[in-house]
């Protein structure tokens, strides 16, 4: 029977491409409507949130936070409400963290303030004192990529309908509109910040990586 | 009676892939070694400004031990094995070998581009899927070129039954070309809106969707990468190298298609969420246990096959590394679906004990077994003895101890920290603030960081005996048909 | 009967229908040994005997030194 399948290599990957594919075919593919829908009043990010998101990916912070609330009483105790399937809707691609080195910044927003990041980013020892994580002073002086963020705006509306630009969803522009609308952004969150390089440079229109980081991660309730 | 006593075997290609396993190798596990230490000391995330820090380094070690070293292992073994059990040799056909020159010169130039990629910060944000998309393209041309020799090679072959070997080999490049085109699918953004990063990307999945099909290739990746091949490299090495024929051929047929099936199990816990039929998810877990017996069948095949010839565990350090492989092949197959128990889950899930269950995976089989590879191939290739059997014995028995410590610390660093996240007073308040549960950690970091450092010094004892082989060793005048020669 | 369930079912039976195929082909493979249809084992030699001078365990008729 099967023995033919290895004297006739082309039939023989046939059968082994049917025996693989098959889990993802059954598992997959049919929750992909349902899994997609968003949780109501979920808007989409901000070109200076997902400028923010930018940098989240870039260093990569998903190596050791979770954004991921399991049903547990001793996690929605620690972070808040379990995560729910529809808060992602909009999040490509997803960062739900496989590895809890820190803790969960699922709800991050609720509980930290934009004064206890910027404290946090610079120096994470002068907020906790047994902190293991590097410090990311580098994210003062970088400058954050707006414009990118943008393209990735548009790009979601164009191609995937996100909900830029309609009644009740985020506001996105023209590449001129956003830009000043990514500033406005940005001072509101340098207002409650200190570090004064930060706030000349957003002054003279230059946003650094984070205040972008910071209104990302404010924006996780 | 037949022509082809005019040809020899032709390993050049093999050669190259040789040299970057063992280049790639030395990368991936000094970076390794790097991001272990800085969990336990964290200053040393200074050293390299905002290229040094454990979360930019962390994806730049995974993706160079995984596409770098082991990807080189398999394809450096595949151009030796495949001409051999084949009975063709690469030199019989230009088109194959000008493929081959190709395949190797694309992989090599696109993986020193995606590290460096990587360090710079361009990332999908995807685990063991970062690369951003002009790299993902050369990446696929790569593979479609080791394609064309898998394929190109079977169409001119003299054996006409496929080797076991063959057969998992195969299944590395359907499988890994199918999971692989699928999570990868994104949109680059410049294209579409005229705006910022050429680099840049969105993926074509959304949140769950996405996790789902990021899963389904993270899962099947560590199947695919660390599992197949492996076993396509370990079928024909042990034979070949004990002398002794594979215990058992129905066994590994029975097996390679039961591991087919059982991966089928990788998405099914998937189900356990949600609301199928209670007595559907009881079937299922008993299937998958009854299914554990086709995959520990390579294993088993393995070890039977030393049978009645164990005296050579003790005479031939290159059977030990293979059979210890086996061994941790087992031990990471048997841990894989108990961390799978639901109930296991919930502790062990974002712990040190899933970094730690890779590593004996990858430290223990994988690595073990791609060494062996190599072993065995440069005498061989290369006409001259093993340098030195005592620095293998060294090798050995470091690295040995470097795994053993390496997955007891983690065990207990994430069976430690799973309950102490859980672990609430008589009035049912957690314990212990998120920070307890890190600092108690500094003590199994630091004897991590110290198997990294062991396991390290092994695998530059193995580079240097493989440097010497190659340069000063005693000429062979004829190759020797089963135990590798050594000094 | 909503997706969900179904898929359930769609696995239960498909990997039911499996584990049978590949317990029926072990009882067939050593069945068809035991009546000397067949020799499995004879094909474990190509990792032994792997020269080039080596005579393969089956010749493949397609290449071109068959057809010469």
């Amino acid at each position: 029977m099967f023995h033919w399948l290895e004297k006739n290599p082309f039939f023989f990957s046939v059968g082994v491409f049917i025996v693989i594919a098959f889990a993802g075919i059954i598992e997959i593919l049919p929750n992909f409507a349902e899994a997609s829908r968003p949780v109501k009043g979920l808007k989409p990010y901000t070109v200076l949130q997902l400028a923010g998101k930018e940098v989240y990916k870039k260093d990569n912070c998903l190596s050791c936070h979770s954004q991921m609330i399991r049903p547990f009483k001793s996690e929605t105790d620690r972070y808040g409400q379990y995560s729910l399937s529809g808060e992602y809707a909009y999040d490509r691609p997803f960062l739900w963290g496989s590895k809890r080195t820190g803790p969960d910044l699922h709800r991050v927003g609720n509980y930290r303030t934009t004064d206890w990041h910027e404290n946090h980013m610079w120096d994470p020892k002068s907020v906790v004192p047994d902190s293991i994580m590097p410090a990311y002073k580098h994210h003062f002086t970088n400058i954050a990529d707006i414009e990118t963020a943008y393209a990735e705006a548009v790009t979601v509306k164009t191609v995937f309908n996100t909900p830029y630009d309609v009644e009740g969803g985020t506001k996105l522009g023209t590449w001129e509109e956003a830009q000043k609308m990514a500033l406005e952004e940005a001072k509101l969150v340098t207002a409650d910040m200190k570090n004064k390089d930060v706030k000349d440079a957003v002054e003279s229109g230059n946003i650094p990586e984070i205040v972008a980081l910071i209104a990302y991660l404010n924006r996780l309730k | 009676m037949q022509s082809n006593a005019a040809f020899e075997y032709d390993y050049s290609i093999a050669k190259l892939f040789t040299y970057t396993t063992i280049l790639f190798g030395i990368l991936g596990m000094i970076i390794g070694t790097l991001i272990a230490a800085q969990l336990a000391f964290p200053e040393l995330n200074y050293m390299f400004g905002e290229y040094g820090t454990f979360s930019r380094l962390r994806p730049v070690h995974t993706t160079v031990v995984i596409f770098g070293f082991t990807l080189s292992g398999v394809f450096a073994t595949f151009y030796y094995v495949a001409q051999r059990v084949l009975k063709v040799s690469m030199a019989e056909s230009n088109l194959l070998m000008t493929v081959g020159k190709i395949h190797f010169w694309l992989y090599f130039v696109g993986a020193l581009l995606a590290t460096v990629s990587l360090v710079l910060g361009f990332s999908q944000g995807k685990e063991y899927a970062q690369y951003e998309w002009p790299i993902d393209i050369v990446i696929v041309i790569v593979w479609l070129l080791w394609g064309v020799s898998i394929f190109g090679l079977i169409g001119i072959r003299r054996e006409k039954s496929l080797y076991i070997s063959l057969w998992y080999y195969i299944a590395c490049f359907i499988g890994i070309a199918m999971l692989y085109l699928f999570n990868n699918m994104a949109v680059p953004t410049a294209l579409v809106s005229g705006y910022g990063n050429i680099m840049h990307s969105v993926s074509m999945y959304s949140g769950t969707n996405d996790a789902l099909v990021q899963w389904w290739w993270g899962h099947n990746a560590v199947a695919f990468v660390f599992t197949v091949p492996i076993i396509a490299i370990i079928y024909y090495f042990l034979p070949k190298e004990s002398g002794q024929a594979i215990y058992s051929y129905k066994l590994s047929l029975l097996s390679f298609w039961g591991l087919m099936f059982v991966y089928l199990w990788a998405g099914s816990h998937h189900l356990l969420y949600s609301p199928v039929p209670d007595w559907m998810q009881t079937m299922g877990s008993i299937f998958s246990i009854v299914l554990i017996l086709p995959s520990w069948g390579s294993a088993i095949n393995m070890l039977l096959t030393m049978k009645g010839e164990w005296n050579q565990l003790t005479d031939n350090p290159l059977i030990k590394f293979m059979v210890l492989a086996s061994t941790f092949y087992m031990l990471s197959t048997l841990e894989g679906p108990i961390q799978a128990i639901k109930s296991v889950n919930a502790i062990a899930h974002f712990t040190d004990w899933i970094p730690g269950h890779v590593h004996d995976g990858t430290l223990g089989w994988v690595a073990f077994t791609i060494m062996a590879g190599i072993f065995h191939m440069t005498p061989r290739m290369f006409k001259r003895e093993i340098y030195s059997k005592s620095l293998m014995e060294t090798q050995f028995w470091l690295q040995t101890l470097a795994v053993v410590l390496y997955f007891t610390s983690m065990w207990i660093a994430g069976i430690t920290q799973g309950m102490m996240w859980r672990a609430v007073d008589e009035y049912g308040n957690l314990m212990y603030s998120f920070i307890d549960t890190v600092t108690v950690l500094h003590p199994y970091y630091a004897i991590r960081a110290l198997s990294g450092v062991l396991y390290l010094s092994g695998f530059l004892i193995f580079a240097y005996n493989i440097y010497k082989t190659i340069t000063s060793s005693k000429r062979l005048t004829e190759e020797p048909q089963f135990k590798t020669p050594m000094a | 009967m909503d997706i969900r369930e179904l898929q359930g079912y769609a696995n239960f039976f498909l990997t039911m229908f499996l584990v049978l195929l590949l317990y029926g082909y072990i009882l067939h493979l050593y069945r068809s040994e035991k009546k000397g249809e067949k020799d499995y084992e004879k094909y474990a030699d190509m990792a032994l005997h792997d020269e080039i001078s080596d005579a393969p365990v089956e010749n493949n008729p397609k290449t071109k030194e068959s057809k010469e």
